[in-house]
């Protein structure tokens, strides 16, 4: 028992010597001047979308001794008078609001001569503008997207089977910012119907929200970003449309005819397409213009401009405008629709590109510099092997440092009869992939290179239906005056 | 904790009594190995004497010189042990003493204590009685043979095999079905995908035993079934116990290469955790990030861009030595002078681990199958090849306090492990554009990555006896803290089209960056009685209790990738420059900015919990002579609740989404019946049968909606909450019956001889599976497949070779080969998707092997062992069959683990006074094996799915006992 006795001393000696290093950590107080103090209402700002010339009182004291200097930054908001010095107990910061509605705030900090400093933060709201609908959920009824509104997609919204979005000419719809499973995107299921019918004076314009493009733009003929470059990608995801129409894909055992879409996470099952109904049909897309977006849900898995999925015969796709899209322009993945007027503007990977057997037309179009292939044309992936047919165009394979990778990718086994294109701007490399593949067919294809440079842009024995010329056949470019291209002068001598 | 160290050692030095020396010793029944409590000690023609406490332990304090003991107990014969010599200031051990029962002819053996303290059969006779089929390693078989580390011993227990240098395997049954626990409590590893605990963290010095059982009685947890560790530490050292030991090891593919790769980390990196260098930037948390964008000014998006660590590029430096430091101290002192004086014992281990590997020649593959019935040969859709350097470092603390009465023993112990991975790679990347799904590029990637962990664990137990009674309470509390994070993973890959580079999304990808961080608390608490009694002439004993364990996990994926705001221009592929201040927003051309990949609510965070509570009673008896007899039954009620969200309900779509608020996710109430009996043909053989049903259950991770990407593989995993088309997102426990028979002949000095036969079923086993509706990236998803079932067959031997001739004694033969059939049923979507990629000639039937279940395994070593040289060495063998991984079907081949041929020469040589310091010599992967892991197709050749070479390495090691 005595030695427990010990124990217990000893552990009690080694606690308050423990104790006494810990109090000794502590420095001894140097008498100093009273430190600043900031404080602010607590209540919440509220001010209108686009508000300017407002401003929030912060309350400050400090010791009178010393003089003090402030700084204020905004978050979502643009402080005028970001700095000075603090004169009297109140501190007023001037500001406008941001471009983006939501919580904002500013910070004021104050620092007095000796170095010691405080701050406080004043939250603000900026509200919605009153033409802006935030849209944050599917859509599993029938609904009408108007020209007098902007529409804001929060995330993937998906037009569900059964109901049909429709979204009058002239309208507006925006994509929220984010990437991977944040990434935002209109996505029509299969079942599901978008009747999106813009005209050439007033198309339907589907951007980011950093694009600054309104409704006043619109009506005024003025179609073009008025903030954002035509090289600026990756800003939101982009359009997808999914049907039920056959596709030749891998997995078509049983009841797996269907497979995911390529930049739709696997765990959203909306991303699913194909089928057997070859005239299905996903409604009437027209006169629309795409821009800024593809961005990624992980390495080689994005968001195309337009991704057509098993997109049936039934549906109308005609006059459509791609500009600066992180991946490709427009991707088929089998499928029977029929696509008419198509440019194709500034994109990040590849201009035009096939998959799984899509079984359709693509008729007078205009690709411009591409970064990726400017075709990239893919065959079947399963049992059922049908091909389309691509014509009627023209490709700009390089304008300034943009320049596509090659002219035409065709794998072994692709099915696809190329007629009538016209390939300018080529460039020291640029090159057919390939002319071996049987179900490929070459058929008044005009390099603008001379005859002699011909041979160096064919990878191969340079088919009959390939020459070197100025443009016999080709787009008719006519009919693009519409289009952010076309108005900015892209397609100016094509 | 330097400070308690030194009154440690003061506490010592108070109590040690210089002038005398000690005997202790252990007292077993020879025919049960259990030991014996209230034995007499006396030394012989003397009234000075002890008796044995719980845990059949004394200690008798003597003057020095030569002494005779007396060691007897009612109804056993008399031990007598001459020629124990006591030296002043030192512990003479005595650890198996063995005691009888009496016969009418002998009731009284004399033995030497030199042949007491060479004996190592103990363990043998725990195996021969034990109520389940059960192997393993004891203290004093360590201490004979020198091992320094748990994972080094684990070597040598028959049917375990050790992956990776650090997890342990019994049956060739993966991770799902085994388990390991420490003093018999359910800890996390520092992996917490893992069931298993990585044993190279424990020093032998303080550990009692492992041993590994085999099959299921009901004291048990129910969630093992191939087989079940168990590391008892010590809580009363023997003897006092101080030592240092230090190693070494070279690797000439891994050491000193100036290729290997690393970058520059934190200052805290060497002690295996970060300082904040890593830490994600605090807005970056906030649901809108500056961008150009986003509405902030400027300034405050520039800065937010800056606040990210600049560094992407893997560095090239030269690897140093692999080495190891570690010390461990440990004893028990007696409180009073009393001869039946209670005890405190404790024990503390350091230990300090560094290890650097560098692999040359890395190969991640994604193969698919033609459709077309006559093509044969697979194509890639994409081929990684790269290197990889990677610095381990671990450091971990054990400390232990006991204190025991003769009746009563309550130990505390605590630990701490930290460990951090540093990981740096370069790779290129092939991508086929003539693949399904795939759209075409060459990239090459630069990887970093930081992965740390950390283990807290506290265990407080209690053991309490009656004397005469039979009754025994042992209780046990053991919470445990443990974290896993992953900050600031980076990928940068440029593409490179044409000699020209760029960051393409549709193809390598934008720089990435990635957070992940996890969370997890475990508590454990167990109470367990015993009652001895006689039955039938014979002892018998019933075991009833209650076990409680909780666990919470938090786990947060953040995921961040860089954009371009407008165009790209690089003249040169180089990750080192890509974030200097020239191509930040708003510097044109390459202006980049970060964008969030981050919905709020985050669909890749969620939280876990589980409760599940046991309760069990066993009866062992002995209804006709020569059959013991173990019926048991255990309940358990286990419900596991998820917080987390799906991709739709992130995303916005509140009304079709998918929300869990702490919702259970799995509930169940399972009975789970066992039966062992154990027929005894002769002293030394048994006849054992046992049947048991257990479960696997699925993992937190398994039953959420996280979506986990590897960036370095760039291959996904997908909870199950997850549905697709043949996919419910119902994910279940996997039901399983067990059935065993085996013979066994025991032997002298330990050697043994057994042949088994095992039979399994598996109601809903969970695989992992190859997502066929996603074509473009390659993600997993663990599912209930259908039933299976394995037919087992195993042989182990352990046996000396003086059988030979007799100057191979010191030589040791053991082994053991398992030969295992499974059939897994195929499900419906399955077969039909096989069937429609058959190939000519081949014929698919609807079974097929069970994933993770190697077809053999062979376990062996030969080893030689002298205790009177104090050298010992050995080679161990081990190797797996060709195990199916990853279940393909359609599109996707098969992907199979390949045998490693796993060889490895120990050597530990004793020297010095007492044998105190010992020597150990090592080398690893003599065969250069690879682990490899490959695609299989019908008449295809195979195509690696990733291949790594460990290469050999030579390890030098000294450890020192004060």
């Amino acid at each position: 028992m005595k030695k427990m006795k010990k124990i217990s001393l000893l552990f009690s000696l080694t606690l308050l010597m423990g104790l006494f290093f810990a109090s000794c950590d502590k420095d001894d107080p140097v008498e100093a001047f009273a430190k600043p103090n900031v404080t602010v209402s607590t209540e919440v700002n509220d001010v209108t979308y686009g508000a300017t010339e407002q401003s929030v009182d912060f309350s400050v004291s400090y010791d009178s001794k010393l003089t003090a200097t402030y700084t204020a930054t905004g978050t979502g908001v643009s402080v005028t008078n970001s700095s000075g010095s603090v004169t009297g107990n109140t501190v007023t910061i001037n500001y406008d609001a941001g471009a983006n509605a939501g919580a904002a705030s500013i910070t004021l900090s104050v620092t007095d001569t000796e170095g010691q400093t405080d701050d406080a933060t004043a939250v603000i709201s900026i509200a919605q503008p009153e033409f802006e609908v935030q849209v944050t959920s599917n859509i599993s009824e029938n609904t009408t997207w108007t020209s007098d509104k902007v529409y804001i997609l929060s995330g993937r919204i998906t037009v569900l089977s059964g109901a049909t979005l429709t979204i009058e000419e002239g309208t507006i719809i925006k994509g929220e910012a984010g990437t991977g499973a944040n990434a935002t995107a209109l996505l029509v299921a299969r079942g599901g119907k978008l009747m999106a019918e813009g005209n050439a004076d007033a198309p339907i314009i589907f951007t980011s929200v950093a694009d600054e493009i309104l409704p006043a733009d619109i009506a005024a003929g003025n179609f073009e970003s008025p903030n954002l470059d035509p090289d600026i990608n990756g800003l939101w995801g982009g359009v997808i449309i999914l049907g039920k129409a056959p596709i030749s894909a891998s997995n078509e055992s049983g009841d797996v005819s269907e497979i995911q879409i390529e930049g739709i996470p696997t765990s959203d099952q909306n991303g699913l397409y194909g089928g057997n109904e070859p005239t299905d049909n996903s409604g009437v897309i027209q006169y629309i213009s795409i821009r800024h977006g593809g961005t990624n849900i992980g390495s080689g898995n994005e968001i195309n401009g337009l991704s057509l999925g098993g997109v049936g015969s039934g549906t109308v796709v005609e006059n459509i405008e791609v500009v600066a899209n992180q991946d490709d322009g427009i991707e088929w993945f089998g499928g029977t629709v029929n696509v008419k007027n198509v440019v194709v503007w500034n994109v990040g990977d590849d201009g035009i590109d096939t998959d799984q057997s899509w079984n359709g037309t693509l008729d007078n179009f205009i690709v411009v510099a591409p970064a990726g292939h400017a075709f990239e044309l893919d065959g079947p992936e399963g049992s059922m092997a049908a091909g389309h047919v691509i014509q009627n165009g023209t490709i700009v394979a390089t304008v300034g440092e943009r320049l596509s990778e090659d002219l035409i990718n065709v794998d072994d086994n692709s099915i696809v009869d190329l007629k009538n294109l016209f390939f300018t701007g080529i460039s020291e490399g640029q090159k057919i992939n390939r002319v071996t593949a049987a179900g490929v067919t070459f058929e008044g294809i005009e390099f603008d290179v001379t005859a002699e440079e011909l041979p160096n842009h064919v990878n191969g024995d340079v088919p009959a239906g390939v020459t070197a010329g100025s443009g016999t056949n080709k787009a008719d470019a006519s009919v693009f005056g519409w289009t952010w291209a076309g108005k900015a002068g892209a397609l100016t001598g094509l | 904790m330097k400070r308690l160290i030194v009154i440690f050692l003061l506490l010592i030095s108070i109590f040690s009594q210089a002038q005398q020396g000690k005997v202790r010793g252990t007292v077993f029944d020879d025919k049960t190995g259990e030991t014996l409590v209230g034995v007499t000690v006396l030394v012989a023609g003397t009234i000075t004497g002890t008796a044995t406490d719980l845990d059949g332990q004394f200690t008798l304090d003597l003057d020095p010189g030569s002494y005779e003991l007396q060691i007897s107990y009612i109804s056993y014969q008399t031990l007598n042990v001459k020629d124990i010599q006591v030296k002043t200031g030192e512990v003479t051990l005595l650890e198996n003493l063995r005691l009888n029962e009496s016969t009418l002819e002998i009731d009284e053996v004399v033995v030497t204590a030199e042949v007491i303290r060479t004996t190592e059969a103990a363990l043998n006779t725990i195996k021969r009685q034990s109520a389940v089929i059960m192997d393993g390693i004891s203290a004093s078989k360590i201490k004979l043979i020198g091992d320094n580390t748990a994972v080094e011993a684990a070597k040598r227990v028959t049917g375990v095999t050790v992956e990776d240098g650090k997890y342990i395997y019994v049956r060739g049954l993966g991770d799902r079905y085994s388990k390991t626990t420490l003093n018999n409590m359910d800890i996390p590893g520092l992996d917490p995908d893992r069931n298993s605990l990585q044993m190279d963290i424990f020093p032998t010095n303080l550990i009692d035993n492992m041993l590994v059982s085999k099959n299921f009685t009901a004291d048990m947890p129910a969630d093992f079934t191939g087989g079940m560790m168990n590391v008892e530490t010590k809580d009363f050292p023997e003897e006092k116990i101080i030592s240092v030991s230090a190693s070494t090891s070279f690797n000439p593919d891994m050491h000193l290469n100036s290729d290997y790769l690393t970058y520059p980390g934190s200052s805290t990196d060497f002690l295996g955790f970060d300082d904040g260098t890593r830490v994600l930037p605090e807005r970056a948390r906030q649901p809108n990030i500056p961008t150009p964008i986003s509405g902030a000014p400027l300034q405050e998006t520039v800065d937010f861009i800056k606040s990210f660590n600049p560094q992407l590029a893997a560095e090239r430096v030269t690897s140093p030595l692999d080495y190891s430091v570690s010390f461990s101290l440990g004893n028990q002192i007696d409180l009073s002078k009393r001869s039946n004086s209670p005890k405190l014992g404790y024990i503390l281990s350091l230990s300090y681990k560094s290890d650097y590997k560098y692999y040359k020649d890395v190969v991640y593959g994604e193969y698919q199958r033609y459709i077309d019935p006559d093509r044969y040969e697979m194509r890639y859709a994409t081929v990684q090849n790269g290197e990889l350097g990677e610095h381990n470092v671990l450091v971990g603390l054990l400390g232990g306090v006991a204190i025991k009465t003769s009746l009563s023993k309550i130990r505390f112990m605590a630990m701490r492990l930290q460990n951090g991975e540093k990981r740096a790679g370069k790779f290129s990347i092939d991508n086929d554009g003539q693949a399904v799904g795939q759209s075409g590029y060459q990239a090459t990637s630069d990887n970093l990555e930081y992965n740390q962990r950390s283990l807290t664990n506290v265990l407080l137990n209690g053991t309490h006896i009656s004397k005469n009674s039979g009754w025994e309470i042992d209780w046990r509390l053991s919470p445990t803290l443990s974290t896993s994070e992953d900050p600031d993973m980076r990928k940068t890959a440029f593409t490179n089209t044409n000699g020209r580079f760029s960051f393409m999304a549709g193809a390598g990808g934008n720089p990435a960056r990635i957070w992940r961080s996890l969370n997890e608390m475990n508590a454990m608490g167990k109470l367990d009685i015993t009652k001895k009694y006689q039955f039938n002439n014979a002892d018998a004993k019933l075991k009833f209790g209650v076990s409680h364990t909780y666990k919470e996990r938090d786990y947060e994926i953040l995921f961040f990738d860089m954009q371009f705001f407008g165009g790209q221009s690089w003249t040169v592929a180089d990750p080192a420059i890509v974030l200097n201040p020239g191509n930040i927003y708003p510097n044109r051309p390459n202006s980049i900015y970060y964008q969030s990949g981050n919905p709020d609510p985050n669909p890749n965070a969620y939280k876990s919990n589980v409760n599940n509570t046991g309760f069990y009673i066993s009866n062992e008896f002995t209804p006709i002579a020569k059959l013991k007899t173990i019926l048991g039954l255990r309940a358990e009620n286990f419900v596991q609740r998820h917080t987390g969200r799906d991709q739709r309900f992130a995303s916005g779509d509140t009304e079709n989404g998918i929300n869990l608020d702490n919702e259970i996710v799995l509930e169940a109430f399972d009975l789970f019946p066992s039966v062992n009996l154990i027929y005894a043909l002769t002293e030394d053989q048994n006849l054992r049968a046992s049947y048991s049903k257990t479960i696997a259950r699925p993992s937190f991770k398994e039953l959420s909606f996280a979506q986990i990407l590897d960036p370095i593989s760039n291959r996904i995993f997908n909870g199950t909450l997850f549905t697709y088309p043949g996919w419910d997102g119902n994910l279940t426990e996997t039901r399983i019956n067990n059935i065993d028979l085996r013979w066994e002949l025991f032997m002298e000095r330990g050697q043994i001889i057994s042949a088994s036969a095992f039979f399994k079923s598996f109601d809903n086993p969970i695989e992992l599976v190859r997502i066929p509706e996603q074509q473009t990236s390659t993600e997993y998803q663990p599912r209930n497949v259908g039933d299976g079932r394995l037919f087992g067959a195993e042989l182990e031997f352990r046996k000396d070779l003086d059988f030979i001739a007799p100057q191979l004694a010191n030589f040791n033969l053991n082994g053991n080969i398992t030969l295992v059939e499974s059939q897994i049923d195929m499900t419906e979507i399955e077969f039909n998707s096989r069937k429609t990629y058959e190939k000519n000639g081949e014929t698919i039937e609807n079974k097929r092997q069970m994933a993770g279940q190697s077809p053999y395994v062979i376990n062996s070593g030969l080893t030689y062992s002298s205790s009177k040289t104090g050298l010992d060495a050995g080679f161990f063998y081990n190797v797996k069959g060709s195990t199916l991984s990853i279940v393909g079907a359609g599109l996707f081949p098969d992907i199979y683990i390949e045998p490693f041929h796993s060889l490895n020469f120990s050597m530990n040589k004793k020297i010095g006074e007492n044998n105190n310091t010992s020597i150990d010599f090592k080398v690893s992967n003599i065969l250069n094996s690879r682990v490899e892991s490959y695609y299989q197709s019908f008449n295809a050749e195979k195509q690696l799915y990733s291949s790594m070479g460990p290469g050999r390495s030579y390890s030098l090691g000294v450890s020192f006992r004060f």
